[in-house]
């Protein structure tokens, strides 16, 4: 998946010239004003770590300081608390670990462990080695089961163009997998992207959960907590 | 001819190195009876709960606590003084020695205080952010190379250590990690964990 790496940024690099971000980025440099929030932007740690070369076996012993939380095997907790790490895609885990640790999504609990003084960028890549290698049993917390078919249809008419019919999503794109997380944690996450708290969340992503109410989110998570965990690669 | 002279050369190079193993071996258990008994405790079982166990922690672990008195990256009044005629020369001798002694059971005073520290240990607090302590120092506090065995320790020294981590004094920790987790605990947390651990 990596391989395909230095093509990613090259076609956002691209995307975004095309677009005229980074071309007016330029021109504002100097500017006292903090720069307009670009989603993903391809610079500093992140980009470091999504070009190291992940170590799978570096990665265990470094995951030791995240597993108190995230739980052996990376399994998470199904109360939501601490989100499933297994079989999520590396640059997923890169893209998240690096905005966390950057302030670009905001986590406070999670921030002393993933800060620089306790892990350096080839420690995320190596993490992220691992962690997307790991199985994804089927064991993950499930909401009520709740207005199913309603959720079946909203996921395919909302979520499927990224986040595809398996919930498998794309590493390539940055989206997240979602078969095989936990309900609350899917709940809390889609909230606080709705809110506005989670701070690095895609523009499209906020422009299609806007505006969803609770109930929605609900459903919606519940149905993405039961895809079957198989489906995903 | 050649080739038995080098036989000879490397024969001779082995046996000095375990000469100076052996020399090492002994420098350090004249170290152990002369100083650090005193305090620790014949085969490192210290009975005195101020001082550590030291029986059975990691030779990884000592030796980088030994250096850090030394060079004072971990400050300790009893330890200086006790410590000024070790060199850092010794302290892989004197780690090996106290990793390779039997570490003696504590005794739990407390059984509930025990339990409330079994569940957080193995858990951690998710409203706090208090990982599990299992994570680093792996189920029933055993510890392994990176991260230093608990179990069987003193209420009063691990008490005494996570306090000093939570509230400063001191920062000889990896990464900030301990420092990290110990700000998130409260004091009644941390009694409940040291009474869990020294009756493991």
């Amino acid at each position: 998946m990596k391989a395909n790496i230095s093509r990613v940024v090259f076609g956002t690099v691209a995307a975004l010239l095309a677009s005229g971000v980074l071309a007016q980025a330029g021109t504002n440099s100097g500017a006292t004003e903090e720069p307009e929030y670009t989603w993903n932007a391809m610079q500093g740690e992140k980009l470091q770590a999504l070009r190291a070369k992940g170590d799978p076996a570096r990665g265990e012993i470094t995951f030791e300081i995240c597993q108190g939380c995230h739980r052996a095997r990376a399994l998470g907790r199904t109360d939501g608390s601490y989100p499933r790490l297994a079989g999520q895609h590396d640059t997923v885990l890169i893209k998240q670990m690096t905005d966390v640790r950057a302030g670009r999504r905001k986590n406070d609990k999670m921030l002393p462990f993933i800060e620089r003084h306790a892990v350096s960028p080839q420690d995320i890549a190596d993490i992220a080695a691992y962690l997307s290698k790991l199985p994804v049993p089927a064991n993950n917390g499930q909401g009520p089961g709740n207005d199913l078919a309603t959720a079946e249809r909203i996921y395919a008419d909302k979520c499927v163009s990224c986040h595809g019919a398996a919930g498998e999503g794309d590493a390539n794109e940055f989206y997240p997998r979602l078969s095989g997380q936990h309900y609350k944690y899917l709940v809390r996450e889609m909230t606080d992207i709705r809110d506005g708290s989670r701070l690095n969340a895609n523009p499209r992503m906020v422009e299609v959960v806007k505006g969803m109410p609770d109930s929605m989110v609900q459903i919606v998570s519940d149905y993405i907590s039961r895809l079957p965990v198989g489906g995903a690669k | 001819m050649h080739q038995r002279k080098q036989y000879i050369a490397l024969a001779f190079l082995a046996s000095l190195g375990s000469v100076a193993a052996t020399a090492a071996r002994a420098e350090a258990q004249q170290i152990v009876t002369t100083v650090c008994v005193a305090c620790h405790g014949e085969g490192g079982n210290s009975v005195v709960p101020m001082f550590p166990r030291l029986a059975g922690l990691q030779a990884e672990y000592i030796e980088k606590q030994l250096k850090d008195f030394l060079s004072n990256k971990r400050k300790s009044e009893v330890m200086m003084p006790a410590i000024a005629n070790v060199k850092e020369s010794d302290a892989a001798g004197l780690a090996a020695y106290y990793a390779a002694q039997k570490p003696q059971k504590g005794e739990v005073k407390d059984e509930k205080r025990a339990a409330a520290g079994k569940v957080l240990f193995d858990d951690g607090n998710t409203t706090t952010g208090v990982p599990a302590c299992s994570g680093c120092h792996q189920a029933g506090g055993v510890g392994n190379e990176r991260y230093p065995r608990l179990a069987g320790q003193h209420q009063e020294y691990t008490s005494q250590q996570m306090l000093q981590f939570k509230e400063g004094g001191r920062n000889n920790d990896k990464g900030k990690v301990m420092r990290a987790v110990a700000s998130r605990l409260t004091e009644q947390e941390i009694a409940d964990l040291s009474e869990y651990l020294a009756g493991l």
